[in-house]
């Protein structure tokens, strides 16, 4: 709690400088990967991660230090290579996408560890920290680094701001885009270096292994939330800068854990709560709209037996106990009891001693779902040539769907038919 | 049988188009006249939407060229409109409708340029002309298909262009759809636009279109419908296929030799 306090108070401009840092390598890949889950390109992102690493480390032995410049640089070389590598592969030979993708990220990675493990017995005293590329040091990015890599970062946003409409629209439809004279390929060559250029940011916080779930979660997390490109993206980029912003906070009270892990964990518990929660989109929701869809089936059901019931005395308003419900067709018992309950509260039913009696409101619902009901029977032996004994369990379903739209358009193709094909009453 | 159109909106000069190194339509070479609606009929394989997706820069030409408006098609590009197939994009893409429709104005806004007013009292004008109004603020996740295909034309009248390439506009669309659709495509030839359309259905076609281009890998026919729409002709595209013309475009594609010879 201590801890907190002191973190969030930014006295120490050490801090400061980390916050920031953090924030705006995590943002500016969310951004950038908006686009790249747009275009379903994770994995390509993936694989672009892992193969930075041969780059930073070529760099560090060309160059023998650790400067910024000099490691963005071998990176985004060795990053690009790689995607026209893929391109390569997927384009001249059998190989499908799926399998170059595979191929150049376990590939380049285990050329990059080969290289890292070299160096790290070289006993060159400038290469302590480099193996925080593997896992991300958010607080390590301090001085320089910090200047170089916020510099990049702004540039990223910058870029994607600029060109967001026509990035929305290759996005969305590529040969349109094309259609109407847009550079696309030079766009999907800014979006692609972009992409690497996120990477080769973003892996100082987060490091090469997890640098996809950087690039891509946020998004994906952000999609559950909206429907509209600006605000997804938005949303993304504050996403991924909440992530990056706890993941400098445990790299500062807990030097020895690596960030990476922490800032992956804590956007893909965001993106889980979203997977859950998120209304619309979300499995709860959608899992309650079901449970409620499933709710007025039984209810019209009911209410319709109850009419036919009607029908047969030709007395709709007797009242009628479970039992000759229960006859009629199979109801669930016990969630019978509670649709009648809640039918008479809704004021379909009303209750006497044990009996139900549909009211007049109830009566009108009854018999609309028995109209629908033989109006699709009849469709489907008039227009579908079913035999009439094949048609019922299609209009058992289909009752419960049919718009009053097409209600409509059946009772005008069919010129309000009287009869259905079991010559039952078409109830009007 | 092969009319030809004078001054015409659009010219294919020899046009031979590959598709993943196999060749689908051989040598076409044709005009069409301005100022009409016509329909590109075939079946199935007939390379119908490769032609105008080779008309419109989106392959790669064996060889031949396309002259539109009697000029190469970057000069005339904001004159020219693309309807791609409905199924060719996800359709559950964080949009609205509006913003579809909007797409339709970027060409002539070029890069950088955000939508204006008047851009967007024109998609609103575009909509109410497919009867798509109601709809503006929709997602478009949440259209149905004839919706989808409602709100592509609208995109493509935004663009207010003079010739309309369109594939397959009327496919699994509803009735009211096909009806609105049709409307549009009359008014727009009416006011002296061309619109080009691959189209699927035999006996529609007889209704809809004034020119016909009976497409079977090669130009079966092309003219105004009356002369071209004869059981002869029909019977040449759909029931004639060419085996050995199927065969020779497969041993291409395997041995991966150009349609034209280069040293």
């Amino acid at each position: 709690m201590e801890q907190l306090k002191t973190f969030f108070s930014f006295a120490d401009p050490n801090i400061v400088s980390v916050v920031v840092g953090a924030v705006l390598l995590t943002a500016s890949s969310a951004v950038v990967g908006t686009f790249t889950f747009l275009k379903k390109k994770a994995l390509v992102g993936d694989a672009v991660a892992h193969a930075v690493l041969p780059g930073i480390c070529l760099a560090f032995m060309l160059a023998g230090n650790k400067n910024p410049l000099v490691l963005i640089i071998g990176a985004f070389v060795t990053g690009w290579l790689s995607l026209v590598v893929m391109d390569f592969i997927t384009e001249r030979s059998k190989i499908k996408e799926d399998t170059a993708i595979a191929l150049v990220l376990s590939v380049s990675f285990g050329i990059g560890i080969l290289l890292l493990t070299n160096i790290q017995h070289s006993g060159n005293a400038a290469q302590t920290g480099l193996e925080s590329f593997l896992f991300g040091k958010a607080a390590a990015l301090v001085g320089q680094d910090l200047v170089v890599f916020s510099i990049v970062a702004i540039i990223l946003i910058v870029l994607v701001a600029f060109f967001f409409k026509e990035l929305k629209l290759i996005a969305f439809d590529e040969n349109f885009a094309k259609a109407i004279g847009l550079p696309v390929k030079g766009i999907n060559l800014l979006l692609t270096s972009l992409t690497v250029l996120a990477v080769v940011t973003g892996i100082q916080a987060v490091g090469v292994v997890l640098m996809a779930a950087m690039l891509i979660t946020p998004a994906a997390a952000a999609r559950f939330w909206t429907n509209d490109v600006l605000i997804m993206t938005l949303l993304a980029a504050f996403l991924g800068a909440f992530a990056g912003l706890s993941g400098a906070f445990i790299s500062y009270t807990a030097p020895s854990m690596p960030t990476g892990p922490w800032i992956v964990m804590i956007i893909s518990i965001i993106a889980l709560i979203s997977f859950f929660f998120a209304p619309k989109r979300g499995i709860i929701f959608r899992s309650y709209e079901q449970a409620r869809l499933q709710q007025t089936i039984l209810q019209e059901n009911v209410l319709k037996e109850l009419y036919r019931l009607g029908e047969i005395d030709d007395d709709m308003f007797r009242a009628r106990s479970t039992e000759e419900l229960v006859a009629r067709r199979h109801f669930p018992k016990g969630r019978l009891k509670t649709t009648l309950r809640r039918l008479c509260q809704q004021g379909y039913l009303s209750q006497d001693d044990g009996l139900w009696q549909l009211t007049n409101e109830g009566q009108q619902k009854g018999k609309r779902t028995v109209k629908l009901h033989r109006l699709w029977e009849l469709y489907l032996s008039k227009y579908m040539r079913i035999e009439p004994d094949h048609v019922h369990e299609d209009a058992e379903t289909i009752e419960h769907v049919i718009t009053p739209e097409i209600e409509a358009e059946l009772e005008r193709i069919m010129d309000f038919p009287d009869r259905d094909p079991h010559d039952s009453k078409i109830p009007y | 049988m092969k009319i030809d159109a004078p001054h015409p909106a659009v010219e294919f000069h020899d046009l031979t188009v590959s598709y993943d190194k196999k060749p689908v339509l051989w040598n076409i070479d044709m005009t069409l006249p301005k100022g009409a609606l016509i329909g590109i009929v075939g079946p199935n394989g007939a390379g119908k939407s490769t032609l105008i997706k080779a008309a419109m820069g989106l392959l790669p030409l064996g060889s031949g060229y396309v002259r539109i408006f009697d000029q190469p098609l970057d000069e005339v590009r904001q004159r020219v409109s693309y309807v791609p197939q409905r199924e060719t994009v996800d359709w559950d893409f964080p949009t609205s409708v509006l913003d579809v429709v909007l797409m339709g104005r970027y060409g002539k806004l070029g890069l950088f340029r955000r939508p204006r007013k008047a851009d967007k009292a024109l998609a609103m004008e575009c909509l109410r002309k497919v009867g798509m109004e109601a709809f503006v603020k929709r997602q478009i996740s949440q259209l149905s298909g004839g919706q989808q295909q409602r709100v592509f034309l609208a995109r493509a009248l935004a663009q207010e262009a003079d010739l309309y390439f369109m594939d397959e506009p009327f496919a699994g669309v509803d009735a009211a759809t096909e009806t609105a659709i049709l409307g549009v495509l009359k008014e727009l030839t009416a006011a002296g636009k061309t619109v080009i359309v691959v189209h699927n259905d035999l006996q529609s076609a007889a209704e809809f279109f004034d020119w016909i281009i009976l497409l079977n890998m090669r130009l079966v026919a092309v003219g105004p419908i009356s002369q071209v729409f004869t059981s002869d002709l029909l019977q040449e595209a759909y029931g004639g296929k060419l085996t050995v013309l199927a065969e020779i475009s497969e041993l291409i594609k395997k041995r991966s030799v150009p349609s034209r010879e280069k040293y």
